[in-house]
């Protein structure tokens, strides 16, 4: 180290005192936080792998709806299964879009955690709050920051999967238009969730400051806690309509091309997972404001 | 400026720091004194709004910190060197900081060069050493060109040049006016860097004053006399609070007596006296006799060592290069 400072101590020549026109605004924090997200391998490689993820399963899923159509077509379906009835390839082929979600929402949960968790753990978050004391546009930045990674990373995932998925799909004739009802939609809304999905994440990263346990946390509300409540669901009639307005549910359909029966459309669905979205926040942005760091 | 008034805080049961007031002014090198777990940086903590107070306020040029439209212009602070992304390189650090303020990267480059960071700056900070992190934070703290430093600790892990470096660097930014407060456990330090003193202890402030009166205010008069018959000038001197040491047959040192005194004795007494030499207390000795009661964590030493061993007096003219 002895030899690079041999430099003036000096740090200006100039008098002390503020610059004019520098200094906090929300635009320059969304850069900062933007800059923090480039310059973090790991974060650059999971975004990449999430993509990659994602538009592999969603060629699995066409794959598989060519399959399942092949064999309806030359009758030679098992017997199990025509039994239970297939459903109609034509009809589930324009879910293949989305079909990345699965997987998709748990890299972009756990994107969303590490992105804060790991300032916590390394100590960052002091800097991060000496540079911008007021922490609300600090935490409100890098939300937004990780939502819109997510909307991108899910509306370019879902573009690329229809695209790869058309000639698979086209093979059994089940291909199908941008234009058909309910398509472009969703293919925008694996965006939405993905987003929605971030900021639920990044919200209990802040809340409880560790990795692991907001990857975990995470990890339960959009896959634990539907299943524990479908297991619970003889108990009482209350349960299974409760269970329709869990986040991680409520999302599906937001993403889903047509609306079961009695399910929540995907207007209902984006409006419930959007409230989801907003009560974590607002309790992470309080515990952020009131916290010692 | 920096203005606290009654500062306090409190975790649980335990008042880290109590009540304390202070003012740290441009100009000058103002140092924080203390053992560990004094509060020192708790109260910087405080002043840098990552820790709320439980009681009593602290201000930066006349508002609290988290009220500035442009922090890191009016303030720039090490308070802990680990406080970076282990993942992320010095530069992209600096970049990422810089830019909620719209400091242009020829700035990160200039505190770069200037921290003698080049040579690692694209490097991952998980690898620094500490002394590599230490001049980091300084980069940071100097991002904004700020007209008040706050650094916690900053030799902490530099080598001796860098320890030098940041002496060199603190007195010129106050000599630019600027205000500079900076904390350390060691007198010897603080007696070689800083103008002013605050010293803290168990969460109070002991001391807040010139380093000059931190010394006088501490030590009685001590004077190291040689005489012919030492005994013979003793006797007629004792009294309230004065204590003496015979070192050496003809040696003695003097405690509560100022040398005027021992003189006139000692012409009454016909003692011939061929050396009176006034002694000051080291910082050091200051320091300790200041927070002795305050100390949080005591150590016992194995052996019984006599204190007149280990007690080495440094004339305090000299204690800036």
């Amino acid at each position: 180290m002895s030899a690079h400072t041999t430099t003036s101590p000096s740090p200006t020549k100039n008098a002390p005192g503020p610059r004019a026109g520098s200094g906090i605004t929300f635009s320059r924090v969304l850069r900062s936080e933007w800059i923090k997200v480039t310059t973090v391998r790991s974060t650059v490689i999971l975004i990449a792998s999430t993509v990659l993820v994602m538009v592999g399963l969603a060629v699995l899923a066409a794959w598989g709806y060519a399959q399942l159509a092949q064999s309806i077509n030359d009758g030679s379906l098992p017997a199990d299964l025509q039994a239970q009835g297939p459903g109609s390839p034509a009809v589930d082929a324009l879910t293949t879009p989305s079909s990345g979600l699965i997987f998709g929402q748990l890299l972009i949960a756990s994107l969303a955690v590490v992105l804060i968790a790991s300032e916590w753990a390394t100590g960052m978050i002091r800097s991060t709050m000496v540079a911008v004391p007021g922490r609300t546009p600090a935490l409100l930045a890098k939300t937004v920051v990780a939502a819109a990674v997510a909307f991108l990373v899910g509306l370019l995932s879902a573009m690329v999967s229809y695209l790869i998925a058309q000639p698979i799909l086209g093979s059994q004739d089940l291909d199908f238009a941008l234009t058909e009802e309910g398509v472009l939609a969703s293919i925008i809304n694996t965006g939405t969730f993905l987003a929605l999905v971030a900021v639920i994440s990044m919200s209990l990263g802040t809340l409880l400051r560790n990795t692991a346990g907001g990857v975990v946390t995470a990890v339960g509300i959009f896959f634990v806690l539907p299943v524990i409540l479908q297991l619970l669901s003889g108990l009482a009639a209350w349960i299974p309509d409760a269970a329709r307005f869990l986040p991680g549910e409520a999302g599906n359909k937001m993403a889903a091309v047509t609306a079961a029966e009695d399910a929540l459309t995907q207007l209902q669905g984006g409006l419930v997972m959007g409230a989801w979205a907003l009560a974590f926040l607002v309790a992470a942005l309080i515990a952020t404001k009131k916290r010692d760091v | 400026m920096i203005e606290a008034q009654t500062l306090t805080k409190r975790y649980g049961a335990k008042t880290a720091v109590d009540s304390v007031s202070f003012t740290v002014r441009p100009g000058r090198v103002t140092g924080f004194l203390g053992p560990n777990g004094a509060g020192k940086s708790t109260t910087m903590r405080m002043i840098m709004g990552l820790d709320n107070p439980s009681g009593g306020q602290v201000t930066i040029n006349g508002r609290p910190y988290a009220k500035h439209k442009a922090p890191l212009h009016e303030v720039g602070a090490l308070l802990d060197a680990k406080a970076v992304h282990t993942k992320r390189s010095a530069y992209n650090h600096l970049r990422a900081m810089a830019a909620t303020h719209g400091i242009p990267n020829s700035r990160v480059n200039e505190v770069i060069e200037l921290t003698g960071l080049g040579a690692v700056a694209k490097k991952r900070v998980g690898g620094f050493s500490l002394g590599m992190g230490q001049r980091l934070g300084i980069a940071v703290a100097l991002l904004g060109d700020p007209q008040t430093v706050i650094l916690d600790e900053p030799v902490n892990g530099l080598d001796p040049e860098g320890v030098q470096w940041v002496r060199h660097l603190a007195r010129d930014l106050a000599a630019e006016g600027r205000t500079v407060f900076l904390s350390s456990h060691l007198m010897s330090e603080m007696a070689l860097t800083a103008d002013h003193l605050i010293v803290i202890g168990r969460g109070r402030i002991i001391a807040d004053a010139p380093i000059q009166d931190i010394i006088d205010g501490q030590s009685k008069a001590r004077v190291r006399v040689r005489a012919d018959r030492p005994q013979d000038l003793l006797n007629p001197l004792a009294g309230d609070g004065v204590s003496s040491q015979i070192l050496e047959p003809e040696l003695i040192e003097i405690t509560g007596v100022d040398p005027r005194r021992i003189a006139e004795t000692a012409q009454r007494t016909g003692v011939l006296v061929y050396e009176l030499t006034p002694l000051q207390l080291s910082l050091e000795d200051a320091y300790m006799q200041l927070t002795q009661a305050e100390v949080e964590y005591q150590s016992h030493s194995l052996s019984p060592t006599t204190p007149e061993a280990t007690q080495i007096t440094i004339p305090v003219e000299g204690r800036r290069p």
